[in-house]
């Protein structure tokens, strides 16, 4: 049987942003809104690259810091959905479907 | 461990300063591209002769060096940028590498496609200078018949673009009285402006711009307008709004940071977390502070911006360590810029005159009875010292000859 694809998360390309002592100060060119994140949000901020789904980043994140899959989750997902709503990532689609 | 945004208790942009303060961080660094312009601006400081501008390959490994090293405030500027044929790639590598990008011009060559071609490629703001409402005042300035005409056209379709657009106009003799003219445009095209004060000398320090300088007493129907705010940054309506929606919980809005804390015992932020870059690739710490750090041909910017001696003692300076300054009662209506102590005055820590007129004419306007600097208050007392002195030796003489 086979799923939907994925979400895939990118960073929105039109965003000014730079890493400051791991923080990430971003700046939305439309608006001029500054936003900041903080460590960890910075460590997931380096890893949306448009090749990876909320999961995976999750499982980034609670392999490099002290949390369990399942808080590394809901905070990951927490998290993008904040940034998605500031238009600071966006979706994009897997190409292919998973199969089961 | 949460992974979400952070909000401290200070706004962003203030917390962004204060780090690179303190770590002396390149946040912000203006570029410029060359200084060929299409415009003879009769009080503009620079050579307008190319003598070797920084080649294509070699502005994109700058970028690249400032990008590593942590800019994250970029402005292009000149000359007349869009004079550079390779300017959209220097852009596009700017935007490749995530800096929040502004542009400087008098917009002569701004057309739609260019328009387009900003906002694809991520500029956020373009400043504009604009010297009057009046064509015959604004073109005598920079002595192009029509330009007036010219750079008003381009605001609309920048502004079609959603680029934001801001007006700046210095002030000088040829153009004082124009300043309310030019916020009435401001406010007519909706876009915020600056009124801009400084005339500075030529780089190489000589004063012939400087003759086009309002004298303070001129100046005074300007400073005492009450509808002006001069030299005060305004905000954008978007800017304005989007801070509104957002703060406290994640973002705000960019501001221009002038007014941070964090520079309070610093004269400025030039050499602390900016920097200005000609087009030969000279490092300064500000374009009114032209001392060379180093040259981006021979050295890497991180070896320049961290260990040039220029630049660590410009670090060293506080300005309640300045020898005359530092004594002012007068200190906090005073925009002294070092850059101009140096130029003007001879010495990176002294007080000059102009500075000293136009904070004694600021105190006054807040109320302070007689404010004197304290620069003018060492010459009295140096005046009534030698006049004493001049009166004993006259009394010494007088009796020694009964």
């Amino acid at each position: 049987m086979s799923t939907a694809a994925p979400v895939l998360w990118q960073k929105n390309p039109a965003l000014a942003w730079r890493e400051i002592d791991d923080e990430t100060v971003i700046i939305s060119p439309q608006d001029s809104v500054m936003h900041e994140l903080n460590n960890t949000g910075s460590f997931l901020w380096k890893n949306i690259d448009g090749d990876k789904s909320a999961a995976e980043l999750a499982e980034l994140l609670a392999a490099n810091y002290e949390v369990t899959p399942d808080i590394a989750l809901s905070d990951t997902q927490a998290l993008l959905e904040e940034m998605s709503s500031r238009k600071l990532v966006v979706t994009v689609p897997a190409t292919g479907g998973v199969t089961t | 461990m949460t992974a979400t945004s952070s909000a401290g208790a200070t706004p962003i942009m203030d917390r962004l300063i204060s780090r690179t303060v303190q770590e002396h961080r390149p946040l912000s660094v203006h570029f410029d591209l060359t200084y060929r312009c299409n415009e003879r601006c009769v009080h503009c400081y620079l050579d307008h002769d190319d003598h070797g501008e920084l080649t294509t390959a070699e502005c994109l490994k700058v970028l690249d060096d400032l990008a590593r090293s942590g800019t994250l405030f970029l402005t292009f500027s000149g000359g007349e940028i869009f004079l550079r044929p390779d300017l959209y790639e220097i852009l596009a590598a700017a935007r490749r590498l995530h800096f929040d990008i502004s542009l400087k011009t008098n917009a002569l060559l701004v057309t739609p496609e260019r328009a387009v071609r900003l906002r694809e490629l991520g500029v956020r703001r373009v400043q504009i200078s604009v010297y009057s409402d009046i064509p015959a005042v604004h073109d005598a300035i920079t002595k192009v018949p029509g330009s007036l005409q010219r750079t008003l056209a381009a605001i609309p379709i920048l502004l079609e673009q959603g680029l934001q657009v801001k007006l700046a106009c210095p002030l000088m003799r040829e153009n004082l009285l124009a300043y309310r003219g030019v916020m009435a445009l401001a406010e007519k095209l909706g876009v915020p402006y600056i009124l801009d004060l400084t005339i500075t000398p030529m780089m190489d320090g000589s004063g012939g711009p400087l003759e086009h300088r309002a004298s303070v007493s001129s100046l005074l129907p300007v400073l005492r307008d009450p509808v002006l705010h001069a030299c005060k940054p305004q905000p954008t309506p978007q800017a304005a709004s989007a801070m509104n929606a957002f703060q406290p919980a994640f973002g705000s809005a960019v501001s221009s940071g002038i007014e941070s804390s964090a520079y309070e015992d610093l004269p400025c932020s030039a050499g602390h977390n900016s920097c200005y870059i000609s087009p030969y690739g000279d490092v300064f710490p500000c374009v009114q502070l032209p001392q060379a750090a180093g040259n981006l041909r021979t050295e890497k910017f991180d070896d320049i911006w961290y260990h040039a001696p220029k630049l660590e003692r410009l670090r060293a300076i506080r300005e309640s360590q300045l020898p005359i300054c530092s004594r002012c009662e007068i200190r906090s209506y005073c925009e002294r810029c070092p850059g101009l102590a140096l130029m003007e005055g001879g010495d990176i820590l002294g007080a000059y005159e102009r500075a000293c007129l136009l904070a004694e004419e600021e105190a006054r306007l807040a109320g302070v009875v007689a404010p004197v600097s304290a620069l003018h208050r060492e010459q009295e007392t140096g005046f009534v010292q030698n006049a004493l002195k001049t009166e004993f030796a006259s009394l010494a003489a007088n009796s020694s000859s009964d």
